[in-house]
Order: C-alpha cells, then structure tokens, then sequence
C-alpha cells in the first residue's frame, strides 16, 4: 500500500513537468501583453519596452522558462506581475478559501445525492424515479451565476439574513466565516447534486441486475439489507471516480461562484490572472492545481479497493 | 452547538453595520489596485485610489484645466522653457517631516529614472519635453528647466495616470530603493489593505488643506469620515446586491442599464456625470477595402448616430462626433458637426467605389458591454446601407493586443481620457510606420497636431482644433461616438459627494449622515 | 423491444426540440438578427411570444435557430470527448501497467487545465469558430470521460466473465470489445448525458469571454450569457434559454436511460 501510494507519487513528476512545459508554451500562443495591459491605450513604444524588459520579457523564450523552472525548484515561484506579491503564498491563501467551500459542497452533495440515486434506481421508471431524474436535469441545467445570484438576492438583499459581500477566515472567527460561506456552499451543493445523483442511479442499476443481488434476494434478504450491504458499496465505485474528478475539478477554483459571491479564492485569482496574463501567477497556479489533481486521484485511486473489494491494489 | 453558532453568527452579520465606531464610507472598488507606487504599476482604480495619498505639484482642477496643489505659485520664464514652483508652506509628510524642495527632486529624480518605469518618463524624457535639469535653489524652491516650450508640460505632470507625479517623501523607499509604502502629504494614509479583498484608507490627521472649497483634484482636500473602505467587488451584479443590502455606501461605477431600479429605491442617490474617455469605431484606412474613404465615409452615414449612442448608453449620453470631450472649453458648435444618417448617398458611395458586397470585420470584446453592444448595433445599421459587416469577439487583452499592433479592419474602441484637445488628436492620429495603433496617417495633421502641443495661443489652438475636426470628418480614420458616462449610485446617509469629467471618485469633503 | 414511460417522455421532448430546429432552418416568426432599437426589452406579448433581447430582436427565433447551433455542438463534442476519452480510458484501464502510468500522466495533464485557459489558448491559435469550440471543449472534456471508463474498467476486468474470457484463450482487443466495451455503456449514456448539458453551458460560459460560438448567430449559451446584466429588467431573457436547457437536458436524460436499458447486454426487461 505505501510502496504503491510511493510510486504513483514518483510517477507524477512527468506530469507535472508536462503541465509545466505546456502552460509556459500555452501562455506565449495566447496574445496578449502583460506590459500593454498595464500601460494601456496611451502606452508609449519606449515605455512599453523598459516595462517588458523590467518583466524579463524580453529573454528568448527558453531562457525565460529555464529562469523560472530553477526557482521553482527551490520553491520561489516568483511575484505577481500584477501587484508584486509572492505567488506561492497568495495560491495557498487563496486555495484554503475554495478548499472548505468545495470539500463541505462535495460532501453534502454525495450526501444526498448517492442515497437518492439509488432509491431512484431501486424503483427504476416510476413516478420517484421521474422526478429524482426530472429534479437532477434541472439542477444541472441552472447556470451557477443565476442560481448564485438569486440565493445572492433573496438571503442577502431581501431577508438580509446573510451578509453579501466580504469574507471572513475561519481562523478568526468561525461563527461569522460560516455565515459568508452558506450561501457558495448552498449554490455549489445544489449544482453538483444534479451531477451525481445521476451517476449513482445509473451505477446502482447496473449493480441491482447483477446475479448475486438476485441471490441475495432469493436468500430472503430484506430490500434494505440487500441494498446498504450489497448495492451500495459496488455501486459506490464509479461514483467515487466522478467525486474524484469532481473534486479535482472543483478545488481548481471555482471562479464564477467566487465572483458572484466575491470570495477571494483560487478560481477567480486564476482567471484574473489569466485576463491580465499574469504569467507567474498563471503558471504557479496550474502547477498547483495539477499536484491537486494528482493527490485527489491517488486518494481516489486508493480509497477504490475499500469499496470495491475486487480491485486490488497491486 | 452549530446551530447556536450559527444564530450568533446571523446576529452579528445583522448588526454590523449598526455599530459603526469611527465613521466609515465603504466605496465599492471594480478590481484590486495593483499597487501604491504612484504611476508605475497601476490601472485606473490604483490612479483612484493613490489620488487619496499622495500630491503633486499641480493636479486638475474641476474644470479639468490645471492648478497648483503643493505648489504655492508657478513662475514660467525663459520663453517657457523654465518652470519655477515655490511650495506651500506648512505641509508635512505623514511621518512629520516638512515638505522641501529636496523632496520634490528625490522623488523626480526617481521618476524620471528608466528602471523605476514610471508610465510618464517618456514623456518627460523628449515626448513632450525634455526636463534638462531640476535645481533646488532653496528649501521652498523648485526649477525645472525644460529643452522646449510646452503647453502640455503642466497637464502632463498632473495627470493621475502618472500618478499626478505625487511628491512622496524618502521614507517610502525601502533601502534597496525599491517602493515600500506611500509616506506623502495627502488627505488620507494606508490602512489595511487584504488583497483581493477590501483597502482601507486612513484619515490623515495632520493633513494641511488648502483653503476654499474642494475644486477636482485640488482645492479643499480635508477628510471628512475617518475611514474609507474600497471593497473589491469585481461583479456588478453583486455590487447592486452589496449597495440594496447596506454592505456598501457607494458605488462609482454602477451600470446604467439599472438606473430606473435606482430612481426608483428612495434611500438611494443616483449622480450620472459625463467624463472624457472617448467611444468610438477605429477605421484602418490600410486594410484595402477601407482604403477608399468613400467605403469610410458610407460606413459613418448608413449609422444613425443619436440612436446609436442613446442605446448604447442607456439615454445617459450624447452623441458627440469630436474626439475633444463635450466638457472641453474647446468644445464649440465646430465640433458638433458630425455625420447624419443618409443611406441613399451611403449607398451611392459604395456603388461608386466598386463595393460588391465584401465582408468588413469589426473587433471587439465582451469585457466592456458597450463595445459588444456597439459592434452588434453597426452591423445592423449598416446593413441597411447594404455594407456587409461581420464582427469578431474576442477577450480584451487579445484585443488591445492587435490595437497595439494596428492589426484589424476596424475596432470598438474605448480610449481612456485625454485632458488636452492636442492631446485628443494624437491618440489615434500619427505615423503608422512608427506608431502601428495610429489609424490616421497625414504628415499634415501630425505637424498641426504638433503644433497645437507647442503653443499656449488660445485662439489659435482653436482654429487648428476646428481644422483637424473637419478635416477627420472628411477623411473618416475613427468615429467617435460618445464621451462615457460615469454613473455613481450612493445610499442617502453618504453626503457631500460629487462626480467630476476626470471620473475618479473623491472621498475627502464626504461626510455621512 | 420494450419502451418504457420515461423514455417515450424523453423521446417525446429530444423530438419536439429537433422538429423546432429543423422548423428554424426554413421559418421563424421574425428575423433572429434583426435589430430594432424601438422595440427593446419587450415583455412576452401576442406579437412576440418571448418578448425581445436589448437589441429589439425576437427571443423566439433566436430560441428556434439558437436550438440547431446549441444541439449540434453539444452533440459533436460530446461525440468527441466520448470517443476520445474511451479510447485512452479502455486502454489504461485494460493494460495497466507502464501504459496505464503514461496514459494517466498525460490525461492528468489535460485535466488540470483549466478549461478556459485550453480554450483559450487552442481558440486564439484556431480562432474563434463552431468548430474549434467542438475541438476545444472535446479535449477538455475527454479526460473525464477517459477517468471514469478506467475506473470502470478497473474493476470489470477482475469479474468472472473476463477471465472466463481470457481463460478461453480471446485475445485482449477480442475480450476489450467483446466483453468490456459493451459494460460500459452504460456509465458512458450517462456521463453522454451529462456532458452533452455541460458543453451547452460552457459554451455560455466562453460566449461571457466572447470565446463562443461568433455572434449574432444565437445559441442558446449565448442568450444566457448576453441575459446576464438584464436579469431584473427582462427576466424572460434568462428564464426562456434556461427552460429549453433544461427540457432538451431532461429529454436527452430519460432518452439516454431508455437506450441503455435497450442497448445493455444483460437487460432482461
């Protein structure tokens, strides 16, 4: 087990070198000039230049991303072109903001979502399973930003039962933190309940015409027990994949939910880095995510075989 | 035990903004400011912001022509190749220190050195004159000694994109040169600033105001509340739903399509203030179809301008066919003379240049509303005079990208505010083998141009605007459309604020009920 | 073959949807890119059924041509993600091994960029068109699709009827295809479904960065998108692209079910 989690770890250096080389490459095609953004349409050739070369930008290609890669590798990655801060340091800040909106969204979503999917597939093709179904589609069909901005709306602005704008760290006071972050919980919970229990449902229909749910249910096994004790585990696998991606998904940011409730998190840092091409920031970002990716799917990867006994690991 | 929390939490969330200690007007802010180094890394909102901190030598006055702010009285002599500034007395830095006349040179030697970068230096260094030498022959004397005359030396200097060339003292530095933090003479110090998140400014207690009432960015600067929060809301829907909730005072750039909304909610306050950036649709005349001013001219005839303008802005401006803003005092009946919609003689003209129905394609992007409004209007103008217009979105910084390089067809355009008509011309008119963003050529404007930039002759200032102004109606390089309208929504208890044509919001003289 | 009520609701839907859009290449009550400056943010009325968007334009034919734009590109993508992200998952997941490790390396590598930035970057290098919004969306989406078939894969490969398979002495391609393939098919409908309302909405989402679908043709992303700042003042710009979102989505879902039931191997309905 440890000498397997060892060498997936290992054998996520290639992928990180790849996710390096190709947002450098990427960011280069992308037009745009951090330079020109900052001195605008008044912008001089001379000025625009002694700014370009202030911004190392005018190193051949290579010895730019040599430049970054060697501080990278001591753990520099550079400062904000944007406002001059640490990129490392504001990703983690950042990040810390998104994670605890999207594990607590992740969690109650698979906390609804996974039992509804399977009473849904339990009484496949009946009036619950249309309306689980009828219920999820449109879930997943609501634009966050509408969603967001109706809760935004009707708790903030109506009721007033929640603040609007602001955030407030859970190390410096958990009680009003939770108060800023019910409503980005509430809209990403209500998105990716759609998401899921769709996939739970459909798992749990391939589970529920396997032989030996028949036997069980020849045994004379109650439904329930048939369903907690041999259902649920075998059809938690493939969901338990869509979480993984889910959640490596999420915690990459999720920018238009930060926006709309003004949260300082790590999807709309990227995005406005990626507007004002901000290349530390941009390239330190998707270094970081991408390690996201890779920890959430090696504990995916072996959370697995505690689900679906079958799968050995190695 | 959540849940209890939870009922704490909601308590308190209801009740703070009851209990105000010191009195704080939380400003919205659209995006962070980049940073506090006046004029070098910034944007609009950080020229906003720094306009609170530090004071230049002279700054805009309301009627955006120039007047003096640490200096008590301008000499100019030598045929206007020498500036001489004596400072105001009484002034001091916010770590106690007077304000000398060494002061003034550190921080424009520090300016005028390349690897500072400040935006301005070019300007300084040949661009619209060269500054020879700075002598400080007393403590309350500055001399600048230019290689040139220049009407333009003073608004360049208080231009709050260059930071208004804010005089900061030595304490700002760190000791390896590099910005720490403004220490200057403004009406407000730096609080604590959460990236990302909200800046506050602090009332400068030892602020020494000029005397009479607050006048642009001059004039009577004194801090009424004791703190101003910007609160970085990027989103404008959010914004609307910070300003119905009370979670923010004011928003200076709300969006007019909301303005019936506002009128309508009696504990608000709607300002609409015109500003001087300048709308308008770029024309390469290098492209080989709009090399033909009649395909250019029949371009500005098939639009109907007043409705144009009308629907883009929501009603809340004008159209108005001079790059030279409506609140110029330059601005004259000449400079209304624009296009009026013809699509019998657009037609005619297109017939006559050979047009068989070839595409035109217009940039533009959806960062700025307006933009993308204006390319899906003119398509469909211009489609009645039969010209074929297809229209190509892309993200902003793409955009100003090709501006930069001159690579489009034609552009919705927004250019940021010129204080000086000369100035109005130069930003699109110019040698495009030097300048590729310049979409109008003519060795005979730029001499005029250049002219204009020379002389403080009033009258004939005038009458070289009003030729230019002609002569770009006639040769259709850009068409200007509209000067941008600023519109500020603030709840009833914020007093004492104002809009002004220079657009950035003033938060000292603001006081709450 | 038996249909059941879901399906025959489903089908009922995906068809009245396609009939509109096919309705749309010949008729539509009005010009859907004709601008009418005097006729803006109209409420629904008896002339304009779904009222006009802020530029006096007819919400209905928009609706209608926005249906064949909108249908066709979710429906290519998706076609797109699936068969890519297949492929690289059947091979990962059935080999292991080195070619497992290179295969993920790489996926992961896709998958952690962010979609917008992979967009951007291949839209400006392709420029912005109905195609390249196909290729891009394809290729961010395939990684998911090619996570989820592994895992899948992972654990079919270890059932009795595989080695069963083996045992008798079937190649791998021959057990893959045989065997494997049709397994999956049913997590694939499913994740098809999704990911089919999923790139609707990207395709909202880059129409916001005007990396969409190039205006004025209309899609329904792009509605959504353009709706956003007039959610108070014309609310039937959002709510009239939303509902056909989430009718074509449901449509497509209770559809997708039906056809697995038919298409599984072992459905003994």
């Amino acid at each position: 087990m440890f000498g397997y989690a060892l060498r997936r770890t290992l054998s996520a250096i290639p992928t990180l070198v790849l996710v390096a080389i190709s947002v450098f490459v990427l960011l280069r095609v992308v037009p745009g000039d951090p330079a020109l953004l900052i001195l605008g349409d008044a912008a001089s050739a001379e000025s625009l230049a002694s700014l370009r070369r202030s911004m190392g930008l005018d190193l051949p290609l290579w010895q730019q991303f040599s430049h970054w890669i060697a501080r990278v590798l001591v753990g520099d990655f550079g400062t904000a072109i944007t406002n001059g801060q640490p990129v490392l340091p504001l990703i983690i800040d950042r990040f810390s903001v998104t994670a605890v909106i999207v594990l607590l969204s992740v969690l109650l979503a698979s906390l609804v979502a996974v039992p509804l999917g399977m009473v849904a597939a339990w009484r496949q093709n009946s009036a619950t399973d249309l309306a689980v179904i009828a219920g999820s589609t449109l879930l997943l069909s609501v634009p966050s930003f509408w969603l967001g901005l109706m809760l935004l709306m009707l708790f903030g602005v109506w009721l007033q039962w929640l603040p609007v704008v602001g955030y407030v760290g859970f190390g410096e006071n958990a009680a009003i933190a939770l108060t800023f972050i019910i409503m980005p919980v509430v809209t990403l919970t209500l998105i990716e309940i759609g998401q899921l229990t769709r996939m739970a449902r459909a798992a749990t229909i391939d589970v529920l015409r396997l032989d030996y749910v028949a036997h069980a249910r020849a045994k004379g096994l109650s439904e329930g027990v048939v369903l907690f004790r041999h259902v649920l585990p075998n059809a938690f696998a493939p969901t338990l994949s869509l979480i993984g991606v889910i959640l490596g998904n999420l915690l990459g940011g999720i920018a238009v939910i930060e926006t709309v409730f003004t949260l300082p998190g790590l999807g709309r840092l990227l995005v406005d880095a990626i507007f004002q091409r901000d290349y530390p920031v941009v390239q330190g970002c998707m270094l970081f995510i991408a390690a996201i990716y890779i920890v959430v799917n090696l504990l995916i990867d072996l959370a697995y075989p505690w689900f679906d006994p079958r799968v050995a690991v190695e | 035990m959540m849940i209890r929390s939870l009922a704490i939490a909601l308590a308190l969330g209801l009740a703070a903004p009851a209990v105000a200690q010191d009195s704080v007007v939380r400003v919205r802010l659209n995006s962070d400011i980049r940073s506090t180094d006046p004029g070098v890394n910034r944007d609009g909102n950080t020229d906003a912001v720094m306009m609170h901190l530090v004071e230049g030598l002279v700054q805009f006055k309301e009627d955006t022509s120039v007047g003096p702010m640490l200096a008590a009285s301008i000499e100019v002599s030598d045929e206007g190749k020498t500036y001489t500034f004596k400072l105001r007395d009484g002034v001091r830095f916010t770590n106690g220190q007077p304000l000398t006349s060494a002061d003034v040179k550190f921080a424009w030697d520090r300016y005028l050195r390349q690897d500072t970068n400040w935006r301005c230096r070019s300007e300084f260094t040949g661009g619209v004159v060269r500054i020879d030498a700075i002598d400080t022959p007393s403590a309350d004397t500055v001399v600048f000694r230019l290689d040139r005359p220049s009407a333009l030396f003073l608004t360049s200097m208080a231009r709050a994109d260059c930071g208004a060339a804010g005089i900061w003292h030595r304490d700002s530095l760190n000791a390896d040169g590099t910005w720490r933090a403004p220490v200057a003479t403004g009406p407000f110090t730096i609080g604590e600033w959460r990236r990302g998140e909200f800046l506050d400014l602090v009332k400068n207690p030892t602020y020494s105001a000029l005397p009479g009432p607050r006048d642009g960015h001059v004039g009577n600067k004194t801090a009424l509340v004791d703190r101003v929060r910007w609160q970085i809301i990027p989103d404008a829907a959010a914004a609307k739903a910070a300003l119905l909730a009370g979670s923010i005072d004011l928003n200076p750039d709300a969006a007019a399509s909301d303005i019936a909304e506002y009128r309508a909610r009696r504990e608000l306050r709607l300002l609409a203030t015109p500003t001087m950036g300048v709308v308008g649709l770029l024309l390469q005349s290098a492209d080989p179809l709009l090399a033909d001013v009649r395909v250019r001219r029949a371009l500005a005839l098939s639009l109907d301008m007043p409705e144009l303008v009308k629907a883009l802005t929501d009603g809340t401006s004008v159209y108005n066919p001079s790059p030279i803003p409506v609140g110029s005092s330059y601005y004259t009946a000449v400079q209304r003379q624009g296009y009026t919609r013809n699509l019998v003689e657009a037609r005619r003209l297109l017939q006559e240049a050979g047009y068989r129905g070839q595409s035109l394609k217009l940039l533009t992007n959806r960062r700025f509303q307006s933009m993308y409004d204006m390319a899906v209007l003119v398509q469909a103008m211009a489609a009645d005079a039969g010209l074929k217009i297809d229209f190509e979105v892309m993200e902003w910084a793409t955009q100003l990208d090709r501006y930069s390089r001159g690579e489009h067809t034609m552009m919705a355009f927004a250019f940021s505010a010129r204080l000086d008509p000369a100035l109005s011309f130069e930003m699109f008119a110019g040698p495009r083998a030097t300048q590729p963003r310049k979409v109008w050529s003519d060795p005979a404007v730029d001499t005029a141009i250049r002219e204009a930039m020379a002389t403080s002759d009033r009258p004939r200032r005038q009458a070289i605007f009003d030729d230019l102004h002609k002569r770009m109606i006639e040769a259709v390089p850009m068409i200007p459309l509209y000067n941008d309208t600023d519109i500020t929504v603030y709840r009833e208890r914020v007093q004492g604020f104002a809009g002004w044509a220079i657009g950035q919001p003033r938060l000292w003289g603001v006081s709450l009920r | 073959m038996v249909f059941n009520a879901n399906m025959m609701i489903g089908g009922g839907l995906v068809g009245t949807i396609s009939g509109v859009a096919a309705l749309a290449t010949v008729w539509t009550p009005f010009s859907p890119t004709r601008v009418s400056l005097s006729s803006r943010f109209q409420a629904p009325s008896s002339l304009h059924w779904l009222g006009t968007d802020e530029f006096g334009r007819d919400v209905l034919s928009r609706l209608m041509v926005g249906a064949e734009t909108s249908i066709g590109v979710a429906l290519t993508t998706t076609v797109v993600a699936l068969v890519l992200g297949m492929a690289i998952g059947l091979t990962a997941g059935y080999l292991r091994g080195w070619v497992d490790r290179v295969l993920m390396s790489l996926n992961d590598t896709l998958l952690a960029f962010p979609g917008i930035l992979f967009a951007m970057g291949l839209l400006a290098v392709i420029g912005p068109s109905k195609w390249g919004i196909v290729l891009a969306l394809g290729l961010a989406y395939a990684p998911t699709v090619a996570r989820v078939v592994r895992g899948s894969v992972l654990s079919l490969r270890e059932r009795e009827f595989i080695e069963a398979s083996r045992a008798l002495g079937n190649g791998a391609f021959y057990t893959l295809i045989r065997h494997i393939v049709p397994n999956t098919v049913s997590p694939m409908i499913v994740l098809a479904t999704s990911l089919f309302g999923l790139v609707i909405l990207s395709e909202s989402a880059l129409s916001f960065l005007g990396l969409g679908v190039p205006p004025p043709a209309p899609t329904w992303g792009n509605m959504l998108a353009s709706a956003r700042p007039h959610l108070e003042r014309a609310p039937w710009l959002a709510i009239a692209p939303g509902t056909m979102i989430a009718l074509c989505l449901l449509g497509a879902n209770l559809l997708g079910d039906g056809l697995r039931d038919l298409l599984d191997p072992r459905s003994t309905r």
